[in-house]
C-alpha cells in the first residue's frame, strides 16, 4: 500500500528547494561562453521607423551583435501565428491577423515593442549599447482605448483593417433573446469595465538560448508555461524542424498566463545564439515586464438582463469590446470572444442568451490569457448585472439569486452558450456558503463596523467555470534499479505543486510510496507532447494522464504478478498496492522489483517491461463551480475598503490534495481582490505611454489587505467526464473574487445611492462615488458603440 | 550600473575630504534610494562615499527638551527607541510606518531628508515640529531647509549630521498610504507647542512638504478634531496623479489632520 492516498494534504516536495533558495530558475542557468542580450524597445506607442543605425552600438566595447529588422527580412523568418480557438467572425469571414514579427519591421505599434536585440559580453555592455542604437521614428497618432479605436476617425493601426477590428464574434440565440427582452416585465442595462491588469509573476520572463552548429540543434531554457506549443511556434518562425529545438522550462516563478505565449525575445535569442555560436542569456527587468508582458482583462461591456415581474431571469445579453493590443497575439482574440462567452449566465437558468464580442487592435502591450481568460469576465458581467437588477428593481440580492439557480434536477444541461453542465448542486453550495458566513455573525460584524463610523456591506457571488487549454497530456513512467520511479509529464508547474500532486496520484494508484517518485516536467526532451499550464488543466488533463498510465502499468504488471503468485494473469486482481490471486498476494513493490530481474519474469518479458507512457485526451471540458461571499467595511471619510470576512464553497469534483487546492483558491482570491480594489494598467490616452510602469504605481495587493478565507469543498457531485472525477481548481479563485468584492462594497454604499463603480475600487473612486450620490450614467462607457 | 570608486571613511572630516577630491561624488546612507537610482542610470557618480562608518552620525539623545537624532539612524531604531517614544511618541509612530521592515532596517533619517521625496514621511515631522537640520557646516531651520520636490538648501558636499526636534506639548501623525507604493499619499503631522500649533502636510503639495495655515488657525482656536470638519482646504498647488487628484488630496488633508489631532489628544 502507498503511504499516501488521494485526498491527503501532502506537503509540497518542491518547497524545501524553493524556500531555501535552491530553486533553479532561468537566471540560475549560466553556460560556458555565455553572452548577454538586451532588447531595444520602442519609446513610442505608434510610429514609422525611418531608419535604424547600429554602427555606434557595434563599435562599443564588448558588443558582439545587433539584430534588427534587416536580419529578419534577409533570413525570411516567419511571423508568429495566433492560436486563438475562435477565428471566425459572426458573418463567417476569418478574423484579421496582421503579421506579428519578433522585431518591428516598418512601424512600431506599442511602447515597449522590440525593435532590436543587442548582444554583448556583459549585461552592462549590452545595456549601454542598447542606448546607442539610433532609431529614427516618425510619430503617428495612437489610440489605447478599444471603444475609441472602433470609432470613426480613430487612428488606424493596420492598413487594410478598418476600424481596428480584429474579430466580431457572436454566440447564442439573437432572435430569441431579443424577443425575451421585448416581452419582459423588467429590463436592466449597465456598462461595466473589466480593468486591464498584468500578472506580475515574481520571476520575470527570461531565457538562455544555445545552438550546436555540429548537429544544428538548439536548446532553449525559458521561463515558459507552455514549452511544447512555444517550441512549435519558435521552430515555425525560424524555419527549422521542431525536433531541432529542445525547449526546457526549469523552475518557473509564477506565470498566471503571462508566460503562456510565444514571445519575441526567446526567438531573437535563439537566432543570436546561432549567429554567434555562443549561448545568449536574456532576463527581462521588472520595468520592462510592465511594458512587454502580456496583459489581461481590459473589456468594456454592456450587459442587459430581462426578468419577469417576480424576478425570474428570462434572458441575458452582453456586448463586449476588448482591446487586444497591436497584434493578434497567441490567444489574444479568443479572450473577449469565445473565452468570455462560454460561462455567461453562470449557474443560473437562462432560457435565452446572446453574446457579442469584438476584439480590437489598440496601441498597447499585447493581451493574452490572464488567470481565467474570459471566465472571470463572464462571471463579473453576470454577477454585476444581477446585483444591479436587485438594487435598482428592489429585489433582495440573495433571494433573487436563490430563485434563479439551476436546480440539480436540471442537470445535465446545455446552456444557451453551448456549455455542457453535467454535475453539481448549485443551491446546496449557495446555502452552505451563507451558513458559513452566518456562523461568523454578520450582524455583529455590521454593528462593530457601524460603531466605528464605517459602512458594512455583504455580497454573495456564485460562479460557473470551465476548464480549457490543450486537450492532450502525456505521462511517462520509468522504474529504476535503485528503486526510484521517474514520472515525466507534459504539464508545467509554475509553482502550484504538480511535483507533489501528480506524484501523489501515481503513488496512490500504483500503491507505492510517494517518496520513490522523481518528477520531471516541462521539457520537450522528456515528454513527446504536452499541453503546458493553462485553463485549470493540470489535474484534469495531466492528473488523468498519470492515472491512466498507472492503471495501464497495473495491467502490464499482472503477468509478472501471476508468475510470482504461480497463478494465471486472468486470475490476478489488484487493489491497494496488492496483487491477489486466490488466497495469496504479492505487493506492487515486489512486482516492480521482479520486473527488473530477468530471472523472475515470465517468458517473453524483458527487464523494464513496466516502463510505460500514456497519452490522455480530454473529451469534454469540465465545469468547476462554487460560491464566494465577502463582508467588507468602507470608511466613508476616505473611501478605504477593508475585509471583515471571506467565504468560499467550491465544487472542483474530487480533491487530490486539499492543501494545494486551498493554495490555489487563496492565491486566486488575492488576485481577484487585487483587480477589484487596486490593480490597473493605465496608458496615457493621448501619448500611449504606460503610466503604471512600476510597482510604485501599479498596486499589487499586500498580505495585510487579503482577508482570511474560510474554504469548503463539495465532493458530492464528481464529474464523469474524466476518470479522476476532477473539475479543475486553478483559476476559480479569481473568477469569484471580483464580483464578491465589488458587490459587497456597493452594498456598503447603498445608503448613498451608489449603484455602480468601475474597478478598481480605489479609495479615491469610492470617495468620489459617495460624493456623487446616485448620479451615474449606466451607458457612459459604450454609448452608441454597444 | 556604471563603475564607481567606493569608499567608507571613518570620520566626518574624511568623508568631506573624499568628496572634495572626487570629480562627482555622492554620499550613501542606507542606499534605499541611491542604489535604485544608480541601477537605473539616473545618476552616474565617479565616487560613492558610504557614511555607514562615520561615528559622528549615529545615536539618539534627549536633553533639555530636545530630541537629537543622528543622520545615520535607521527608521527601525527611531521607531523602537524608548527615548523618542517617551518624548515625541508621534515621531516614533511615524518612523514605524515608513516602508516595510527591510526598508526601515536600512533607510535613515539623513538620507530621507537629503532626498526630500515629496511623499516621504519625515519631512512632515521636521516641518511640523520646527526641527533644526544640523550639517557639517551649519544649522538650518526646517522652514529654510526644504526647497521644493527633491530639492533642499544643502550645498554640494554638505553632510547632514543630525536633526534636532524640540519636544512639543503634544503631537500626532496620520498617514494615508498610496495604495500602490505605500509612501504618503497624504501625511499630516500636527504639533501643539508653546508658540502655537503647526500643521505640516507631506505627499500632497506640488512643492513638497508645506504648512497648512487654515488648519493651524482653526486648531489655535480649538485643538480638537471635530471642528475641523468645517474647514475647507484650498486645492491650489496640490498634486494630481492617478491615485489622487487635488480635490481628494485636499479632502484627505482635512481627514488626516483630524486623525492626527485625535491621536495627539490621546483619542485614537
Ligand atoms: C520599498 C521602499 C519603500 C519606501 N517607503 C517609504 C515610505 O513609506 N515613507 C518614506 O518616507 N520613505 C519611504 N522610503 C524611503 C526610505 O525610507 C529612505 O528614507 C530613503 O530611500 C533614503 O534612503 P537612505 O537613507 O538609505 O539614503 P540613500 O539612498 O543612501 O541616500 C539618499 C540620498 O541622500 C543623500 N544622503 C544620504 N545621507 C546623507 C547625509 N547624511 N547628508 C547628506 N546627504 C545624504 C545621498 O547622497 C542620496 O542622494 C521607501 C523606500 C523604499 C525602497
Amino acid at each position: 500500500m502507498s503511504n499516501v492516498k488521494i485526498g491527503d494534504s501532502l506537503k509540497r516536495f518542491e518547497d524545501q528547494r524553493f524556500l531555501t533558495g535552491r530553486g533553479r530558475y532561468v537566471d540560475d542557468i549560466n553556460l560556458d561562453g555565455q553572452t548577454r542580450a538586451v532588447v531595444v524597445r520602442s519609446p513610442y506607442a505608434h510610429a514609422t521607423i525611418r531608419s535604424i543605425d547600429t554602427a555606434a552600438a557595434l563599435a562599443m566595447e564588448g558588443v558582439l551583435l545587433v539584430v534588427t529588422r534587416d536580419d529578419w527580412q534577409r533570413e525570411g523568418f516567419k511571423p508568429m501565428p495566433t492560436k486563438s480557438a475562435v477565428k471566425t467572425n459572426a458573418d463567417g469571414t476569418p478574423l484579421k491577423e496582421p503579421p506579428r514579427h519578433a522585431l518591428a519591421i516598418d512601424r512600431v505599434r506599442y511602447v515597449g515593442e522590440p525593435v532590436a536585440l543587442v548582444v554583448a559580453e556583459t549585461l552592462s555592455q549590452a545595456q549601454a549599447a542598447a542606448e546607442a542604437v539610433e532609431v529614427d521614428y516618425d510619430e503617428l497618432p495612437a489610440v489605447v482605448d478599444p471603444v475609441q479605436a472602433l470609432a470613426p476617425g480613430a487612428p488606424q493601426l493596420w492598413d487594410g483593417i478598418p476600424n481596428n477590428l480584429c474579430i466580431d464574434f457572436e454566440l447564442g440565440d439573437k432572435a430569441g433573446t431579443d424577443k425575451a427582452f421585448a416581452e419582459a416585465d423588467h429590463v436592466v442595462s449597465l456598462d461595466i469595465l473589466n480593468n486591464r491588469v498584468t500578472a506580475v509573476p515574481i520571476e520575470t520572463r527570461g531565457c538562455v538560448a544555445a545552438h550546436d552548429a555540429g548537429s544544428d540543434r538548439y536548446t532553449l531554457w525559458n521561463a515558459s508555461q507552455n514549452v511544447h506549443a512555444n517550441r512549435d511556434t519558435f521552430a515555425e518562425v525560424l524555419n527549422i524542424a521542431k525536433e531541432q529545438l529542445d525547449h526546457i522550462a526549469p523552475d518557473v516563478g509564477g506565470g498566471f498566463g503571462a508566460k503562456n505565449s510565444g514571445y519575441p525575445e526567446p526567438v531573437l535569442c535563439l537566432y543570436a545564439a546561432r549567429r554567434l555560436g555562443r549561448p545568449v542569456k536574456w532576463i527581462n527587468s521588472r520595468s520592462e515586464s510592465f511594458l512587454s508582458d502580456t496583459h489581461g482583462r481590459g473589456q468594456t461591456s454592456r450587459v442587459e438582463l430581462a426578468l419577469t415581474r417576480d424576478g425570474r431571469f428570462l434572458a441575458l445579453r452582453t456586448s463586449t469590446v476588448g482591446g487586444i493590443g497591436a497584434y493578434a497575439w497567441t490567444v489574444g482574440p479568443f479572450t473577449p470572444t469565445g473565452g468570455s462567452a462560454r460561462t455567461q449566465g453562470g449557474p443560473y437558468h437562462f432560457p435565452a442568451m446572446h453574446y457579442r464580442g469584438r476584439a480590437v487592435f489598440i496601441n498597447t502591450a499585447p493581451m493574452d490569457p490572464y488567470r481565467g481568460a474570459g471566465r472571470p469576465e463572464a462571471t463579473f458581467q453576470t454577477e454585476r448585472i444581477v446585483e444591479y437588477a436587485a438594487r435598482t428593481l428592489g429585489f433582495d440580492p440573495v433571494e433573487l439569486r436563490r430563485k434563479n439557480l439551476m436546480p440539480p434536477e436540471m442537470l445535465p444541461h446545455k446552456t444557451p452558450m453551448g456549455l455542457d453542465v453535467d454535475s453539481g448542486d448549485f443551491p446546496l453550495l449557495f446555502e452552505e456558503t451563507l451558513k458559513m458566513a452566518d456562523k461568523a455573525d454578520l450582524a455583529a460584524l455590521r454593528a462593530k463596523a457601524e460603531g466605528a463610523g464605517r459602512k458594512f456591506g455583504f455580497a454573495i457571488a456564485p460562479y460557473l467555470e470551465c476548464t480549457g487549454g490543450g486537450p492532450k497530456e502525456h505521462a511517462g513512467v520509468v522504474f529504476n534499479k535503485d528503486g526510484s520511479i521517474e514520472l515525466a509529464v507534459g504539464t508545467s508547474s509554475t509553482g502550484m505543486g504538480h511535483e507533489t500532486a501528480l506524484a501523489q496520484i501515481l503513488a496512490a494508484n500504483l500503491g507505492v510510496d510517494v517518496d520513490r517518485i522523481k518528477f520531471r516536467q516541462a521539457d520537450t526532451t522528456a515528454t513527446p507532447l504536452g499541453g503546458g499550464h493553462g485553463g485549470s488543466r493540470g489535474m484534469e488533463v495531466g492528473g488523468n494522464a498519470v492515472k491512466q498510465a498507472a492503471d495501464e502499468i497495473v495491467e502490464l504488471a499482472k503477468p509478472v504478478a501471476a508468475r510470482l503468485l504461480q497463478s494465471e494473469t486472468e486470475e490476478v486482481e489488484f487493489a491497494d498496492g496488492q496483487f491477489q490471486a486466490g488466497a495469496s498476494s504479492v505487493s506492487m513493490n515486489d512486482v516492480i522489483e521482479a520486473s527488473l530481474d530477468s530471472d523472475k519474469l515470465p517468458d517473453g518479458m524483458e527487464p523494464g517491461c513496466l516502463d510505460h507512457s500514456s497519452v490522455f485526451e480530454r473529451g469534454v471540458i469540465s465545469i468547476p463551480n462554487g460560491v464566494h461571499a465577502a463582508a467588507v467595511e468602507v470608511d466613508p471619510e476616505t473611501g478605504v475598503v477593508g475585509f471583515l470576512g471571506y467565504w468560499v464553497m467550491d465544487d472542483f469534483g474530487k480533491i487530490i490534495n486539499p492543501m494545494l487546492a486551498d493554495g490555489q483558491v487563496m492565491g486566486g482570491v488575492a488576485q481577484g481582490i487585487g483587480q477589484a480594489l487596486l490593480e490597473d494598467i493605465v496608458y496615457d490616452p493621448d501619448t500611449g505611454q504606460l503610466v503604471t510602469g512600476s510597482l510604485m504605481d501599479y498596486g499589487l495587493p499586500h498580505a495585510d489587505e487579503i482577508p482570511n478565507m474560510e474554504i469548503g469543498y463539495y465532493e458530492g457531485a464528481p464529474t464523469k467526464k474524466n476518470p479522476l472525477g476532477v473539475k479543475g481548481a486553478g483559476e476559480a479563485g479569481c473568477v469569484g473574487a471580483c464580483p464578491a468584492a465589488v458587490n459587497a462594497v456597493l452594498d456598503a454604499l447603498k445608503d448613498y445611492g451608489v449603484t455602480h463603480i468601475d474597478m478598481p475600487l480605489t479609495p479615491m473612486k469610492v470617495w468620489k462615488a459617495i460624493r456623487a450620490g446616485g448620479k451615474h450614467d449606466p451607458h457612459g462607457l459604450l454609448g452608441d458603440a454597444a | 550600473m556604471e563603475d564607481f570608486t567606493y569608499s567608507r571613511p571613518a570620520s566626518l572630516s574624511d568623508a568631506v575630504a573624499v568628496h572634495g577630491n572626487a570629480d562627482d561624488a555622492m554620499y550613501m546612507a542606507g542606499g534605499q534610494t541611491l542604489i535604485p537610482v544608480l541601477k537605473q542610470g539616473l545618476a552616474m557618480p565617479t565616487d560613492v562615499i558610504d557614511l555607514g562608518a562615520v561615528w559622528q552620525l549615529d545615536g539618539i539623545a534627549v536633553s533639555g527638551g530636545t530630541v537629537t537624532i543622528g543622520a545615520m539612524t535607521r527608521h527601525a531604531v527611531v521607531a523602537a527607541s524608548n527615548d523618542v517614544g517617551r518624548a515625541i511618541p508621534a515621531l516614533a509612530t511615524l518612523a514605524g510606518g515608513i516602508g516595510d521592515a527591510q526598508v526601515r532596517n536600512r533607510g535613515t533619517i539623513g538620507g530621507s531628508l537629503a532626498n526630500n521625496d515629496p511623499s516621504a514621511d519625515y519631512p512632515a515631522a521636521v516641518l511640523g515640529l520646527n526641527a533644526t537640520v544640523v550639517t557639517d557646516r551649519r544649522e538650518l531651520a526646517a522652514g529654510g531647509y526644504f526647497d521644493g520636490m527633491f530639492a533642499t538648501s544643502l550645498e554640494p558636499g554638505e553632510i547632514i549630521t543630525a536633526v534636532k526636534f524640540p519636544v512639543p506639548e503634544k503631537a500626532g501623525y496620520a498617514k494615508f498610504p498610496n495604495p500602490a507604493s505605500r509612501y504618503a499619499l497624504v501625511g499630516v503631522f500636527v504639533a501643539k507647542t508653546a508658540s502655537g500649533v503647526r500643521v505640516a502636510a507631506t505627499g500632497a503639495g506640488q512643492d513638497g512638504v508645506f504648512r497648512v495655515t487654515v488648519l493651524e488657525d482653526a486648531l489655535n482656536d480649538d485643538f480638537r478634531a471635530a471642528p475641523l470638519r468645517d474647514v475647507t482646504i484650498p486645492e491650489d498647488n496640490l498634486m494630481t496623479d492617478m491615485h489622487a487628484d487635488a480635490a481628494y488630496r485636499a479632502h484627505l488633508i482635512g481627514v488626516m489632520t483630524a486623525r492626527a489631532v485625535a491621536r495627539a489628544n490621546g483619542r485614537d
